[in-house]
């Protein structure tokens, strides 16, 4: 019993960083219809960033992720005016290809800055709490996942709330009649895109304590996204936590009751339900901000 | 049609002069350490040399009559790339001792200079392995120095093998690749699967009864767990579970919770250093206190206990080789000069990879000194016959191929300094038992 | 037309083509036999013609059908490790020890019948979901066969003999690699061929005349997956050892897609002088510039697709922006009409055997790189994503 409630919780943890890790891509891939290869490079980014500030100004990770918000939101919004403006009206191979083209030179400057080391940023927020005898919560899991639903509730807020946010989700469903009603939406576009950098700069502000920071732990972390993103639906809010808690207890579950190889199945499993689920239910699994139909011509 | 015509002539064209490029090919960067100890500003940055065949000529030290070539494919990008450099960096210091210090190889009383022409194998199998053929045909290598990682190495080994040039190595040390029956490829360091022995055995004789292991699913790793698995046994440890885990893994508390409740005396775990901090930060979240964590890759790196801090205190791993053992050696002197000379020479004190290259040059060069010879089957016999006490170590060579006189050495993080707990003969501190 | 134009057009610039063509080939053959040539050139040979052959498997699917593949190196390593189990006599294997032909062929044939198995399922998928799920195919079949660990020695992998004969191997590559471009030529001129690119352009349509859609791009995804598993088997032999590590590669797929990209997606020719071009171009990179080659490699990728979409060919392609049109430009020779006087005949003469005719593919209505027939950004367009 203890186990049981010790894998869901765990599972729930691993749900929260993958949430945290999964917003930002989904949504640019709802909104833009552009599949950013290098997500897992800006999370890697937004670690570096968070390692540096603890370094050198002694700045605990949860406490830099708003300043690393801005940051990452400017470089966002520049990349969306350099680069990805070009792409978004062009295929998926295209801009699947330009970012994978941003997520080489992301790792390999970053490895030519930092070197290949493998850094690890420490939080004052870290050790575990005893629930119960043979149960514990990881504490800072526990406050990635706090923030994982803060982001949540904020960005939902955003997109049901303000103007901005009915732009933007105007532009996702039906860019034309967004147009014929007066919203600029490259300028939509470029806000959007800049956010969800910046979401995801935090993300790896949030993870940095968990995960070793190094210049190519990227393309696990975008894979992850893809499967989340895919299975739940494209900009799907909603999805994404419920997404990212599948596949979290799902992952924690095989590992825990599997003797020998369950985390080695792990693995193989998100990418089996990844596929399973694109077959079965080829409309994604929640539903999000545009149509999904992966058989649709 | 004339239209196709004239783009088939320009495709032809395009074509020809690419196949006209495969001609240059890439350039090999040449070690020309022709500086003295002090002059060491320019080593960092060895000059691209195309073809070039200069005879190293050190300063002041007596004539050399020619020179041995010898090849090595390094990673000097890539993921190996840190690892990479410091093999290289252990190269270079024992081309410069021996060129400067020692005044060049004494084949049959004449002297020859050392050369290395490394290439950059990018951290990738393919690409070493066919480094390793270019510089066989192309370099004219006399031997080979071996390359970093186990991966790289089995590839690099099997042309080397089939080419009939000698290879010796420190930093490839997986199992599977000796037990090939190969006979032109040796190994100064200890074999993966006697990493755990001496930190096993030390654990065992202090009363620890059962034990749990995790590995990645790598062949290195897949190796040291095998090897562990055999040295609990030999040691009446129980071993209550075995997991695997794939690499790049981002989550391990589902092993270390399964492992809680085991309630084990030791954990013995590796794959890569992220797997350390995963290992050791996810044991604390989860309450999880052996008596004993013996790491495979991590511990013996400073920089674990820069970001771990207190956490990693009592925490065992192996190790190649520390400065502070007690080896000594006609060549070198004690394990701490070497470190000096290292030193002076890079402005960082070795680590065990470079201490392992450099030992597997000074073997290659007491060989061909016993052999009084560079033909690869007297230097081969030689090898074969070795036995010699060296900074690094005793070396001496089993029929794999593989250095058996040397022991590995265990480690304990012990008030934040590393120190050598076994084996006792380069022991410098007592095993603490249980860690906490 | 333009003086360059009439200058490239000209009959003795066409004998020259012919002559730089058959002197390539002729080189290409002889190539173990000239003096200076030692098996590290032969190896780096072999190494190139992997890298063209799966650049060319890759284009079958990725570039006639429009799927977008990423996750062909998945094949490779089946081939190789089929090829590796059967033939293995050590230890850590089955011990079978099988002649070599036999585990080859068998690891091509097992290749072939897994991507027709997998494909009839994950080719139900469109555009991003596909290539998605073959990625995800790809991940998921490596850790597979590290959990097979009884069959494939886990994440140790498996030795296999000793064997290199470099020249064999090299003229074994060199004409598997012609054989395949023949065939993809011959391809394009068959009404299987056709069927292939219909279901590119328009596979609703394509089935609505009668092709049977399905059946069409599973066999040619299940023969790219045999021919790639081909070079799998061939290259576990040559680098005698396997482990997941390095016969389950991303790159492998990444240069293939780059590979097609630079030399023109779509084409026949163009895989071939793509990865060759990127081939060559990553061995000067990296010996001159190092830590950077991987930056200039991303850098580059970003260019051809944002710059040249139709590659290589397309530069020398008179349609559109191209060297020639550029060359006149430059030179004044502005052109009255440089080009559109043969390329009715062109489209019309797609039967003949002409061999010219390999550059002559629609490249500028792939869909895959400009939207297809699709208005960019309309929402016909967008709702499929």
């Amino acid at each position: 019993m203890s186990q049981l409630l010790q894998a869901l919780i765990n599972g729930i943890a691993l749900g929260g960083m993958y949430t945290v890790l999964v917003l930002g891509f989904s949504i640019i891939w709802g909104v833009l219809g552009v599949i950013n290869f290098a997500h897992g490079e800006f999370v890697m980014v937004g670690a570096y960033l968070a390692w540096l500030a603890n370094e050198y100004a002694g700045i605990d990770p949860f406490i830099a992720a708003p300043a690393i918000f801005v940051v990452m939101t400017v470089v966002g919004f520049v990349l969306q005016r350099v680069l990805v403006n070009r792409v978004i009206d062009r295929p998926h191979l295209v801009s699947l290809l330009v970012m994978f083209g941003v997520s080489i030179i992301l790792a390999n400057g970053m490895k030519l800055i930092f070197t290949a080391d493998f850094r690890r940023n420490d939080t004052a927020l870290d050790g575990s709490w005893q629930l119960l005898d043979g149960v514990t919560v990881p504490v800072t899991k526990f406050f990635v996942l706090l923030c994982a639903l803060a982001i949540l509730v904020g960005l939902s807020a955003f997109l049901q709330r303000t103007r901005l946010g009915k732009s933007i989700r105007a532009a996702a469903q039906n860019r034309e009649a967004a147009q014929i009603v007066g919203i600029d939406v490259k300028w939509v576009y470029a806000v959007t895109f800049a956010i969800c950098i910046g979401i995801t700069g935090v993300a790896g502000a949030l993870i940095s304590p968990i995960l070793a920071v190094q210049p190519f732990q990227g393309p696990p972390l975008t894979l992850k996204a893809f499967a989340v993103t895919a299975m739940s639906g494209l900009g799907s809010i909603k999805g994404a936590l419920g997404g990212a808690m599948l596949l979290g207890v799902v992952e924690a579950g095989l590992a825990v009751y599997v003797a020998g190889i369950g985390t080695n199945l792990a693995v193989v499993a998100s990418f089996v339900v990844l596929v399973v689920a694109l077959i079965t239910r080829p409309q994604g699994l929640f539903g999000g901000l545009r149509p999904v139909d992966a058989t649709a011509t | 049609m004339r239209r196709h015509w004239r783009r088939t002539t320009l495709l032809a064209a395009v074509l020809a002069l690419i196949v006209a490029a495969c001609a240059e090919g890439d350039a090999p960067i040449e070690n020309a350490l022709e500086t003295t100890g002090a002059d060491v500003a320019g080593i960092d940055d060895p000059p691209l040399v195309v073809g070039g065949v200069g005879a190293v000529v050190p300063t002041g030290g007596p004539i050399m009559t020619g020179t041995i070539r010898i090849g090595a494919a390094l990673s000097e990008t890539g993921k190996f790339a840190v690892e990479g450099r410091d093999s290289r960096q252990g190269y270079d210091t024992w081309v410069e001792w021996v060129n400067n210090d020692y005044g060049g190889i004494d084949v049959d009383g004449e002297r020859y200079a050392v050369e290395i022409v490394y290439y950059d194998d990018e951290s990738d199998a393919d690409t070493a392995a066919n480094l390793t053929q270019k510089l066989i045909d192309e370099d004219g290598v006399d031997f080979l120095l071996g390359p970093y990682s186990s991966g790289i190495a089995t590839g690099a080994s099997a042309i080397s093998e089939k080419n009939n040039v000698i290879m010796v190595g420190g930093n490839g040390t997986s199992d599977t690749m000796f037990e090939r029956g190969f006979t032109n490829l040796f190994l100064v360091a200890t074999i993966a699967s006697d990493y755990t022995r001496s930190g096993i055995q030390a654990m065992a004789t202090e009363g620890a009864t059962t034990a749990v292991v995790a590995y990645e699913d790598t062949s290195f790793a897949t190796a040291v767990a095998d090897g562990a698995q055999r040295h609990l046994a030999d040691a009446g440890v129980e071993v209550l579970a075995v997991e695997r885990y794939p690499k790049d893994i981002q989550d391990v508390s589902a092993i270390m919770t399964k492992f809680r409740d085991l309630e084990p005396d030791i954990f013995v775990g590796g794959g890569h250093y992220n797997d350390a901090v995963m290992f050791v930060n996810s044991a604390k979240e989860l309450g999880f206190e052996p008596d004993g964590m013996l790491i495979t890759v991590g511990p013996s790196n400073p920089q674990l206990v820069d970001e771990l801090g207190g956490d990693v205190d009592g925490v065992l791993g192996p190790t190649q080789w520390e400065a502070t053992m007690g080896y000594e050696g006609p060549y070198f002197g004690t394990a701490a000069d070497y470190s000096a000379y290292y030193e002076a020479l890079w402005g960082a004190p070795p680590v065990y990879q470079a201490a392992s290259a450099s030992a597997s040059g000074l073997a290659l060069q007491i060989a061909i000194e016993a052999a009084g010879s560079t033909e690869t089957d007297a230097v081969r016999e030689a090898l074969r016959g070795l036995e010699v006490d060296t900074f690094y170590g005793p070396i001496s060579f089993d029929g794999r191929g593989v250095n058996v006189a040397k022991p590995m050495g265990t480690i304990q993080i012990q008030d934040g300094e590393i120190r050598v707990i076994a084996p006792d003969g380069a022991a410098s501190t007592d095993l603490r038992y249980p860690q906490g | 037309m333009s003086a360059i134009a009439a200058f490239v057009r000209s009959p003795a610039l066409r004998r020259l083509g012919q002559v730089v063509t058959a002197a390539t080939l002729v080189y290409l053959a002889a190539v173990p036999l000239l003096p200076q040539t030692n098996d590290a050139t032969l190896f780096t040979y072999t190494l190139m013609l992997t890298t063209i052959g799966v650049a060319i498997n890759w284009n079958l699917t990725g570039g006639f059908t429009g799927y977008v593949d990423f996750g062909h190196a998945v094949w490779f390593g089946i081939g190789a490790y089929v090829t590796a189990i059967f033939m293995s006599t050590e230890g850590n294997s089955l011990q079978i020890g099988w002649p070599p032909v036999l585990c080859i062929l068998l690891g091509a044939v097992v290749s072939g019948v897994l991507a027709a198995l997998i494909g009839s399922a994950t080719m139900r998928l469109k555009g991003p979901y596909f290539s998605i799920a073959m990625l995800g195919t790809f991940v998921a079949m490596r850790e597979i066969v590290r959990v097979a660990k009884p069959v494939t020695g886990g994440g140790v992998g498996l030795n296999l003999p000793l064997y290199l004969n470099r020249p064999l191997f090299y003229y074994v590559q060199l004409v598997l690699v012609a054989a395949l471009l023949v065939f993809t030529w011959w391809l394009r001129r068959t009404r299987f061929g056709s069927a292939l690119v219909a279901i590119r352009e328009d596979e609703v349509g394509a089935e609505m005349r009668g092709i049977n859609a399905t059946r069409t791009k599973v066999a040619i995804f299940s023969f790219a997956g045999m021919s790639t598993g081909l070079f799998g088997g061939l290259w576990a032999f040559q680098i005698t050892s396997v482990d997941p590590d390095t016969a389950f590669v991303e790159l492998r797929t990444v240069e293939a897609v780059m590979g097609a990209m630079l030399g023109g997606i779509g084409t026949v020719i163009g895989p071939v002088i793509g990865a060759t071009v990127l081939f060559w171009l990553n061995e000067v990179v990296w010996a001159n510039f190092l830590d950077f080659h991987l930056i200039v490699q991303g850098v580059l990728l970003i260019v051809i697709v944002l710059y040249i979409p139709r590659g290589l060919v397309g530069l020398f392609d008179a349609r559109g922006p191209s060297v020639i049109t550029l060359l006149d430009k430059w030179l004044g020779t502005e052109p009255g009409d440089t080009y559109g006087d043969d390329r009715v005949p062109v489209r019309a003469g797609l039967g003949s055997a002409e061999s010219g005719e390999w550059f002559e593919d629609e490249v500028e209505s792939d869909p895959v790189l400009t939207g297809g027939g699709t208005e960019p950004g309309s929402d016909s367009e967008r709702a499929t994503v």
